[in-house]
């Protein structure tokens, strides 16, 4: 197969995949239990925090094991309900674990505001002024969007929730390996990170807290994580993600790098046969090797299905559970109208690529859109 | 080898149409069709999708999804509203085809590289020499081609019915043999999109029910009615005014409905004379070979599963017909549409204007 939808999600990295078959098929004692294959089980879990910590210039302290990126947000957001203060800010263009949650807690009392983005994908800091209100509690902003990959200015918009004394969260679960990840940089209260999105596995993320003691658990039952995620540790995962984590933070430069290359010469390439390819958001402020492109005048239901057959994997707009491809909501909310929004196709390159691949793609694309 | 794409419902028909086209070799791809959005959040296509993703998973084959929402509600949907509106009974099912299935999903499909679409229709496609007929499917008890009478010759020309000559037991017998997990789904039943739930209770969500009097052929009043558009003509249950099978004159049964007036006429027992009718006006006629069949003395079907019944197209327009039956027919129902077969071949039908003796 050739694989370019790496911000769905990423083959696992072979050393991660081979620890955990270890983990899995030798360490299975609850990390909980005091005897000593508890004990291992429990540094293993310790040690893979300790990496995740690194890896984003946190305390060990302030990262909490969670399911997933979905898991971190809906945590973050629930906590506000516990707030004095109950008004949320977040924009048009958050994932749907950000906004379907505060779409639900709303009837509970968690009042929200969605700001607007430009054509670029980006917010404007003047809105999110406008939307600041005496009862703001949080700022939640994605770091960088995961259809059109662009970053939105987040220590601008620390800057304005200090005065306020607003925190802020970013769902980054797209940036690890792609942009430095500094939470001491971005100063930011609550950080989401999914293991799956930098070659870990699926079902395992995290939930940086910078003040860990004034949150509280979405799921309720046993004291692990400090009380802050009950359940036991998915110990295998955790390690899996722990040492991910580390590879990605290791090998940064030189995976921006490629990115960018292949970046370069998929657009090139396709501007030689296609020169009517629409590239959506910010090309300057965004995560490298993510390119949402729309092609006028094809569908891109039809695309997908016929790179499909050619073992070309890609995606496009937002599939529901049957599989149909709605205009998506992201290219919506930019101003993109639904025809061009219904022609629309994401690649995301990752590790697994080469510039071979990379013809590859844009050969099978040629034939596909400019047939003889 | 030849590519053809299958309508893929998640149901036991389509599944079995794929792999027998899998087995005779054909290139052979997918695609689920959601014509249908619920406003609720929970998907009921998904679990349809799923069925069908596992059916092509089993037999190795690509699926893809495609939502014909947006033209099923335009050109299925908004005319089904209104003709119920107009106090008649529509069948969308018709329509369906012709505008989604055989004309969206076709030139969708085209657009994909097949050669010809496949479905799980219970009916047959003969080619004779310059004209491509519709015949009933195998299994009398199934046939579909009540549905597919609205088809032209460019549109069945592109479509094969791998199950036609099947009988429904065999394809539940080979579906079980395959491993596919909707080999024992239950047959859909009434309109798609409203599915298991109450029509009444459907229909109210989008059109204002208008409360009127039940009255007899003598303008009594019996009762009241709900809104005129919950009720078919030939409709015994459900009428609230009582009598029912110990009424020595027989159970009341819905004899007209009067849509200016907002009123429902009844009148008791299933002999009741004015439920039977000899003659009826249909709009629109379609004929599949393109021309108007040469002989008059056919059979027809006034709504879907009736018996064929014997009868004589005594006027024979280009907008507008009029046919004679044998014998008086019962319900016939304005805006279901009138069927015609010369044995089993189907030729084509109308839309049922008006009746009379």
């Amino acid at each position: 197969m050739y694989y370019f939808d790496h911000s769905a999600t990423t083959p696992v990295h072979p050393d991660v995949s081979e620890l955990m078959d270890s983990i899995q098929s030798t360490i299975y004692g609850n990390p909980s239990s005091i005897y000593s294959s508890g004990q291992k089980a429990k540094s293993i879990v310790e040690n893979a925090r300790k990496q995740i910590a690194d890896s984003i210039s946190a305390e060990p302290e302030q990262i909490i094991f969670t399911s997933g990126g979905t898991e971190s947000n809906n945590q973050v957001l629930w906590c506000m309900l516990q707030n004095q203060k109950k008004h949320v800010i977040s924009n048009n263009i958050e994932h749907p674990a950000v906004i379907k949650v505060l779409e639900f807690l709303k009837p509970f009392g968690l009042d929200h505001t969605l700001i607007n983005v430009d054509s670029d994908g980006i917010i404007s800091i003047d809105n999110v002024k406008k939307a600041i209100n005496p009862q703001t509690s949080l700022i939640s902003l994605m770091l960088a969007n995961n259809e059109i990959g662009s970053i939105q200015p987040i220590k601008t918009v620390m800057d304005i929730a200090r005065e306020n004394n607003i925190m802020v969260h970013s769902d980054a679960v797209q940036c690890m390996g792609k942009m430095e990840l500094d939470v001491i940089d971005l100063g930011v209260d609550f950080l989401s990170l999914s293991a799956h999105k930098f070659y870990g596995p699926k079902g395992i993320g995290i939930l940086y807290a910078k003040e860990p003691k004034n949150m509280s658990s979405l799921i309720i039952g046993g004291g692990q994580e400090m009380g802050l995620r009950a359940g036991t540790e998915n110990v295998a995962c955790i390690a899996g993600m722990g040492l991910a984590a580390k590879l990605a933070t290791a090998s940064i430069d030189k995976h921006i790098n490629s990115l960018l290359e292949f970046e370069e010469q998929f657009k090139r390439g396709l501007q030689t046969f296609f020169p009517n390819a629409i590239f959506n958001g910010s090309q300057v402020n965004k995560l490298p090797g993510l390119i949402n492109v729309s092609f006028p005048k094809h569908r891109s239901d039809i695309l997908m299905a016929k790179l499909d057959r050619v073992n070309i994997a890609i995606s496009n707009g937002s599939a529901c559970g049957a599989g149909d491809i709605k205009p998506s909501p992201v290219l919506s909310a930019m101003g993109i109208e639904d025809t061009i929004n219904l022609s629309t196709l994401r690649f995301s390159f990752g590790k697994s690529n080469t510039p071979e691949q990379i013809d590859y793609l844009l050969n099978q694309l040629k034939s596909i859109l400019t047939p003889e | 080898m030849s590519r053809i794409i299958v309508g893929m419902s998640g149901g036991v028909d389509s599944a079995v149409a794929a792999s027998i086209l899998v087995d005779k070799g054909y290139e052979v791809e997918g695609i689920f069709m959601k014509n249908w959005e619920e406003e609720s959040e929970f998907c009921s296509a998904e679990k349809d999708y799923k069925d069908a993703l596992q059916v092509c998973d089993i037999l190795g084959i690509k699926i893809h999804s495609i939502n014909f929402a947006k033209e099923y509600w335009e050109r299925v949907f908004e005319h089904f509203l209104e003709e119920y509106k107009n106090g008649r009974t529509p069948n969308p099912d018709i329509l369906c085809n012709t505008e989604i299935k055989f004309k969206e999903f076709l030139h969708y499909a085209k657009d994909l590289g097949a050669d010809v679409i496949a479905t799980g229709h219970y009916a047959r496609i003969y080619h004779n020499n310059h004209e491509v007929l519709l015949k009933k499917g195998s299994d009398l008890e199934k046939d579909q081609s009540y549905f597919l009478h609205g088809l032209n010759q460019h549109q069945i020309s592109s479509a094969i019915f791998p199950i036609g000559d099947l009988e429904k037991f065999e394809i539940r017998k080979q579906a079980k043999k395959l491993g596919f997990n909707n080999y024992n789904k239950k047959d859909s039943v009434g309109i798609c999109f409203i599915g298991e739930r109450n029509i009444k209770e459907f229909l109210q969500t989008y059109i204002p029910s208008k409360t009127g009097n039940i009255v007899d052929q003598n303008g009594k009043i019996l009762g009241e009615h709900d809104g005129i558009m919950y009720y078919t003509i030939g409709q015994r249950k459900g009428l609230g005014i009582g009598g029912g099978h110990t009424n020595q004159n027989g159970a009341w049964y819905v004899l007209k409905k009067d849509a200016i007036n907002n009123v429902l006429i009844v009148g008791q027992g299933h002999d009741h004379p004015a439920l039977y009718h000899k003659r009826l006006k249909a709009s629109n006629p379609h004929w599949i070979s393109g021309i108007a069949p040469k002989k008059h003395t056919l059979n027809a079907k006034i709504r879907y599963r009736s018996n064929d019944v014997p009868c004589n197209i005594i006027e024979l327009g280009m907008d507008n017909i009029e046919v004679e039956f044998k014998d008086p027919c019962f319900a016939i129902a304005p805006g279901q549409s009138i069927v015609f077969y010369d044995k089993d071949i189907c030729l084509g039908g109308a839309i049922i204007e008006s009746y009379s003796n």
